[in-house]
């Protein structure tokens, strides 16, 4: 008893030890620069924004997290960005991005940006559950906008087929429930910008959920709840 | 009791419960524990709506690859960033409502106000890029399972794990292998429904039943009963975030580094006993799903640690075996849990040889079968409910089970718990335990040695609590 006790402490010991060199290949530090961006896909990002079976393709399964694969390089980089100076403040982003990319170098973003806007999106496996007929008028707002609110057909700016331009995100695809409540926060921050000009007080960037999304403001405020899911899921439809 | 009645003996519990919350709420929400600080996240990120101990698909993971994730200290370096000290503090204070407070000869609840029960420490998290520690070192004002005042004021290790991890991820392969050493089997588990991390807490506070033995029985596994008493070395595998296996030894040190590990003497003297942990783990949309069989076989000695040389060398086998599930909906706002777990042991007792519990069984043989079930509803990671059902059935033995009028072990109860979490770092609830079987009746016909007329009902007990971490 007393000779596997031993041998178990040596091999604790020996463990410890060895396990003392630095680990960059498979590092989880989000505080070491000389970590890649690559490892910290492949440790880290892929725990929430992988597939089963296929971690670092960036199709997350949980709506929870969006889809990163094929998303705009320039977007990643600037949402990124964001996360690390505490400037993007919706829920998720708060409850998670905020303490990933704390200490985030610029390289890391721009290689993780990199990472991911080469990966290929796959379709979404909840669009086969959707309701055609939301569907169907999410194609139309898609496509016409909503004229009556003054708001623009969303192809004008995502693409004909949601594919996105530089800082222009990649729809497609996308989890409703990421889309719908990121259309919910550029809705609350323009309604926080309408309380500003009631009262005739000066708004503040640091109020807004997404202050960079300021073109989307009138927008998602222009769709009332109804539209809003519906035009998500048409989006996820997309392939 | 009228609900006026109830309002008004609750006062002084209400008045502090809010002090604690405006202590709270002054607090920077953002400055949260350990784990928390080491990754930035908020306590939702890896807990089921916030609610610890359940852990989400991502807190499994963290804690798979060794608790290493995220940045909070260089021990190259010898370098800790002073914002995210590896520490935290969990308070907790209660006020318990006993049923079976009128005689002095049983269990009492350990305040009859509201006062603090349980503090701890918690450390550790990242110490390289592939070992990590979970450490708790908890404090207890009184020991609930005692008679009279209960006042014990005791503190020493509690749940301490350190792990060695590592991950190797390709386009086609996601696979976690690790090492650990623990001091509590089931410790090592990832999903919430095996003992050391069930959210059914209250049983632990329970003191109802001192002086009565062998009521409520569990399963050695199942019991908690050899946490931070034993001291195990294991090893894992989770391949592609579906397929888990665990093998571990655990056996209780009496001398040597592992005995660090052990919250001193525990009267329980425990040869090598294997541990076994099989999971099939599957993740769609907000869903995932856990099945798995866990096992372990429990070689305890007849004498403890101190005291009587075990001179005969007499030994109880209890073999462990059994399946248990978890499923879980994770997607602000609702946050839905739901376990279910079910146990068969069976005892080779040695004649005269006295289980870990301290009781002494008369039979050479016997069975239990445990079951326990829980489900969870959270709502914006602030209000929450949950419903708790455990039980056992097994044979009857009349020295385990003494204060059954039969020998039966066959018990049921039920714990409805409702909480609001004000903010991430405090919580408020309240959970009422009750019995609708123990020690296979329904009437009045239970003994505690003192009084033989007692029913179910009469270990029913409640719990008014608020805890604080920070």
């Amino acid at each position: 008893m007393k000779q596997i006790a031993k041998i178990l402490t040596l091999s604790a010991v020996a463990l410890t030890l060895g396990a003392c060199s630095s680990n960059l290949e498979r590092s989880r530090s989000l505080g070491n620069p000389n970590v890649s961006g690559n490892t910290l896909a492949q440790q880290v990002c892929s725990i929430c924004h992988g597939e089963v079976g296929n971690s670092v393709n960036g199709n997350s399964v949980n709506p929870t997290f969006p889809i990163l694969a094929g998303q705009q390089a320039v977007y990643l980089e600037a949402e990124m960005q964001e996360f690390h100076e505490h400037t993007r403040k919706d829920k998720a982003a708060q409850d998670m991005m905020w303490g990933i990319a704390r200490d985030f170098t610029p390289a890391q973003i721009k290689q993780l940006a990199e990472f991911y806007s080469h990966q290929t999106p796959l379709p979404n496996p909840a669009a086969a559950t959707a309701d055609p007929a939301m569907v169907a008028a999410g194609q139309k707002i898609f496509n016409e906008g909503n004229l009556e609110k003054a708001v623009p057909p969303c192809m004008a700016c995502h693409g004909a087929n949601a594919e996105g331009n530089g800082p222009i995100p990649r729809l497609a695809g996308q989890h409703a429930d990421y889309l719908y409540k990121q259309l919910m926060a550029f809705n609350d921050d323009a309604m926080r910008g309408e309380e500003h000009e009631k009262n005739h007080s000066a708004g503040s960037e640091e109020d807004l959920e997404r202050p960079h999304g300021v073109a989307m403001e009138g927008i998602a405020h222009g769709l009332d709840d109804a539209q809003k899911h519906e035009v998500a899921l048409y989006l996820q439809s997309l392939k | 009791m009228k609900l006026t009645s109830l309002l008004e003996r609750a006062r002084g519990s209400v008045l502090l419960l809010l002090g604690v919350v405006s202590l709270a709420v002054s607090l920077d929400a953002s400055a949260i524990p350990v784990f928390a600080r080491q990754t930035g996240f908020k306590c939702v990120a890896c807990h089921v709506g916030g609610e610890y101990p359940q852990l989400t698909s991502l807190g499994r993971m963290f804690k798979l690859t060794g608790y290493t994730m995220g940045n909070a200290n260089d021990i190259f370096n010898l370098t800790t960033n002073i914002d995210r000290p590896p520490v935290a503090v969990m308070l907790q204070a209660a006020r318990q409502y006993y049923t079976n407070t009128s005689s002095g000869n049983w269990g009492t609840a350990p305040s009859s106000s509201m006062d603090m029960q349980v503090y701890s420490l918690f450390y550790g998290g990242h110490i390289t890029d592939n070992i990590g520690m979970f450490g708790q070192w908890t404090g207890q004002k009184y020991n609930n399972t005692a008679t009279g005042t209960q006042y014990s004021n005791s503190d020493s290790i509690d749940n301490t794990e350190i792990r060695y991890a590592d991950r190797i991820v390709t386009a086609n392969s996601d696979l976690i292998y690790g090492f650990y050493v623990n001091n509590r089997p089931t410790m090592s588990d990832v999903w919430n429904s095996t003992e050391n991390w069930t959210s059914d807490w209250i049983g632990y506070f329970n003191g109802g039943f001192a002086t009565s033995p062998g009521l409520a029985p569990t399963t050695v596994l199942q019991s908690g009963g050899l946490a931070q008493a034993a001291v195990g070395v294991g090893a894992y595998v989770f391949k592609d975030k579906t397929w888990y296996g665990e093998v571990g030894v655990y056996k209780t040190p009496t001398h040597g580094p592992f005995s660090v590990l052990t919250a001193g003497a525990s009267g329980t003297d425990m040869d090598p006993s294997p541990y076994v942990r099989l999971a099939y783990n599957q993740e769609w949309g907000p869903h995932s799903f856990q099945v798995g069989a866990h096992g372990m076989v429990s070689n305890i000695h007849n004498s403890g640690l101190v005291g009587a040389s075990d001179w005969a060398d007499t030994v109880n086998t209890y073999r462990d075996y059994g399946l248990d599930a978890q499923y879980q909906y994770v997607l602000e706002p609702h946050y839905i849990s739901a376990h279910l777990r079910f146990t068969h042991e069976d005892m080779s007792n040695a004649a005269g040889t006295a289980n870990p519990f301290g009781v002494t069984p008369t039979n050479a043989s016997d069975t239990l079968n445990e079951t326990w079930a829980d489900i969870t509803y959270i709502y914006r990671a602030k209000y929450g409910a949950m419903l708790f059902y455990r039980g056992a059935t097994g044979s009857n033995d009349v020295g385990l089970y003494a204060s059954s009028p039969t020998g039966s072990p066959n018990w049921q109860s039920w714990t409805p718990s409702i909480f609001w979490a004000p903010v991430q770092n405090v919580r408020i609830g309240y959970m009422y335990t009750f019995y609708t079987q123990l020690g296979g009746v329904t009437g009045n016909s239970l003994s505690n040695g003192v009084i033989s007329t007692l029913a179910p009902h009469d270990f029913n007990t409640s719990m008014l609590y608020a805890s604080l971490i920070y």
